[in-house]
């Protein structure tokens, strides 16, 4: 347990660049921004007046003529209401940082201290190959999840603030029932309790990325990409061939299903984007936090999941085991 | 047990290759070895093995242990300096020391600090700002201050200037060394260990050659300055090795006694260096 806990501070160490800066800039960029764009509309007047539309995700679900209309008691919470179930979404951007930091890092997990050969310092101590590989998962999979999810939130509170400070500029105070709103407080706590449902479909790209990082002489990413974007065509060209016969290896269904798995699942949310959960959205009140994690934990239920999850797993062992037998010259 | 390392018939094929050929040796507890042959010869190979970091054939017994299946705990009394200059790049001295005193249970921190504090070394300063000479001494600031019970050093201070080679070897002799530790150590410098070693094993094209304790081989091999006159007379005895050094024969004897010797001329020990050129002969013809 204690060997566990300095393993992780090592892949802290060596990785804080991308998991912890690249999170933080990309946060500090669009605080700037709002702020900016706020200041500058506050302090030229530009809100006097205007209509007020709040939108999630592109979506309006809310629109007011005049200021007036938000100083009526109902209208006011529900759009607090609104604002605090929904702010964490404005902090989106953030974790399309994460699937791309924690790609390239597993690629490299297994393959930089083979290169500079600083394996074999590692190799000197009483640490086992299999702790060092858990460490290296447990890195990508909960560890970066949870230093971007405290960001985007602090970044999606701050911007959610500065709106407020636009809407006051309208004399309209929003403060008090936003920050009274439960769901300010867990909605980042939603967030932290999907990273199980992460880490199961996230498995079997990290498998891929681990094993290939652990086997590759060199050129890791070319392999990793490049043996499922090859097989891909192949599948395309032998179905197209064995069309002819009137039969089919269902390409698409491998594709979709195997190749996809085994490149985006880093991405925060892929059972959504696969159709094959449905994102809960109710009209009006924009997504509701607590539903999106219900439907997360749902997808639970489907069995790709976890034919994914174990093959994930065996390339993990496989990882292993070639990491404790790879001769380093 | 008394043995640290004991091979039977150990044996390692890269393919067709064969790296080990069939090897026994036996290194007890407490003595400084010095593996030493020419490139290719198998020694950083047998390391590998005795290190569980490749598989291999034969038997190969390392504290009692199998490298094979149990590496793990072999590692607790094993360390290793495999290669110069191989500490990662990022690595701060501070955080180096926290680690290695995070994980190793034999790591004494306050050995390892004092060490440091005698070198030019910076708790803030990262690997990648040091000099390929600091990057050794951090590292045997690490592993010096491992109580390890077997100590194995494959090409310690290969590219180092002399300053850093003669210090390396000082520290590893006077704080490090007792008789409850094992060194093996191998080199092309063999003109700088041999001082320190107490054992001697010569390896070539995978098979040992020459397996012997310092005072063996300072008994066995004896070197002749021989006058031209008695040069007949020497030849006789079947010297292993000769070269002429101005205008006399310097001839190496294996196993003849130096009251026979004494009579053809001046002896002395030959140097580490002129028994392995003398045993390599050939080995790159």
């Amino acid at each position: 347990m204690n060997t566990m806990k300095w393993l992780l501070r090592r892949e802290f160490w060596e990785h804080k660049g991308g998991f912890v800066w690249a999170p933080l800039i990309a946060a500090a960029i669009m605080v700037v921004l709002v702020a900016g764009v706020v200041g500058y509309g506050v302090s030229s007047g530009k809100f006097q007046g205007d209509s007020i539309t709040v939108r999630v995700g592109g979506e309006e679900v809310h629109r007011t003529q005049t200021a007036a209309d938000l100083l009526t008691g109902h209208s006011r919470t529900e759009v607090a209401s609104v604002a605090a179930n929904n702010y964490i979404a404005i902090g989106a951007p953030i974790f399309i940082v994460l699937p791309v930091v924690a790609f390239f890092y597993c690629l490299a997990a297994l393959y930089d201290d083979r290169r500079d050969r600083s394996i074999l310092f590692w190799k000197s101590l009483p640490i086992s190959d299999g702790a060092t590989v858990v460490s290296k998962l447990l890195t990508a999979l909960v560890l970066a999840p949870v230093i971007t999810i405290g960001i985007a939130s602090a970044a999606a509170f701050l911007i959610l603030m500065i709106a407020g400070v636009a809407v006051s500029a309208q004399g309209v105070n929003l403060f008090g029932p936003v920050l009274g709103n439960l769901s300010l407080y867990l909605s980042p706590v939603y967030l932290l309790a999907m990273i199980p449902v992460y880490v199961l479909w996230a498995l079997p790209t990290v498998g891929w990325l681990l094993l290939v990082s652990s086997w590759a002489k060199s050129k890791v990413f070319l392999w990793a990409v490049g043996v499922p974007l090859i097989a891909a065509v192949l599948l395309k060209w032998m179905d197209y061939m064995l069309a002819l016969y009137g039969t089919t290896i269902n390409a698409d269904w491998i594709i979709n299903n195997v190749l996809e798995a085994a490149l985006f699942g880093l991405v925060p949310g892929t059972w959504f984007m696969d159709g094959g959960t449905a994102l809960p959205i109710n009209n009006g009140q924009g997504v509701n936090m607590l539903s999106v994690l219900g439907a997360s934990w749902g997808s639970l239920a489907r069995p790709e999941l976890w034919v994914g999850a174990a093959a994930g797993v065996a390339m993990i062992l496989g990882a292993i085991r070639l990491r404790r037998w790879r001769d380093e010259g | 047990m008394n043995a640290v390392i004991s091979a039977r018939n150990l044996t390692k094929k890269y393919g067709k290759q064969i790296a080990i050929d069939g090897i026994d040796f036996e290194i007890p507890a407490g003595r400084i070895v010095g593996l030493i042959g020419p490139n290719g010869s198998g020694k950083t190979t047998t390391l590998k093995a005795a290190l569980g970091l490749i598989p291999f054939d034969g038997e190969l017994r390392v504290m009692g242990l199998d490298p094979r299946t149990q590496r793990d705990a072999l590692m607790q009394d094993v360390c290793f300096i495999a290669d110069v200059a191989i500490l990662p790049r990022w690595l701060k001295v501070r955080d180096a020391v926290d680690f290695v005193a995070g994980i190793h249970p034999r790591f004494d921190r306050s050995r390892a600090e004092r060490y440091i504090a005698n070198t030019r070394l910076k708790p803030e300063m990262k690997v990648k700002q040091m000099s390929k000479g600091m990057i050794v001494q951090l590292h045997l600031a690490l592993v010096m201050a491992i109580d390890a019970k077997l100590l194995v050093l494959d090409e310690p201070t290969l590219g180092l200037d002399i300053l850093y080679r003669k210090q390396f070897y000082q520290n590893l002799l006077e704080d490090y060394f007792d008789e409850n530790k094992t060194i093996v150590i191998t080199t092309h410098q063999v003109e700088e260990v041999e001082h320190i070693l107490t054992d001697l094993m010569f390896i070539r094209d995978g098979k040992i050659v020459l397996a012997a304790s310092m005072d063996e081989v300072g008994e066995r091999y004896v070197e002749v300055m021989v006058p031209a006159d008695k040069v007949n007379a020497a030849n006789a005895l079947q010297p292993i090795d000769q070269r002429t050094v101005f205008g006399k024969s310097v001839m190496l004897f294996d196993g003849v006694s130096r009251a026979q010797l004494s009579a053809l001329g001046e002896t002395r020990n030959p140097s580490v260096a002129d028994l392995f050129v003398a045993t390599m002969k050939g080995t790159y013809a």
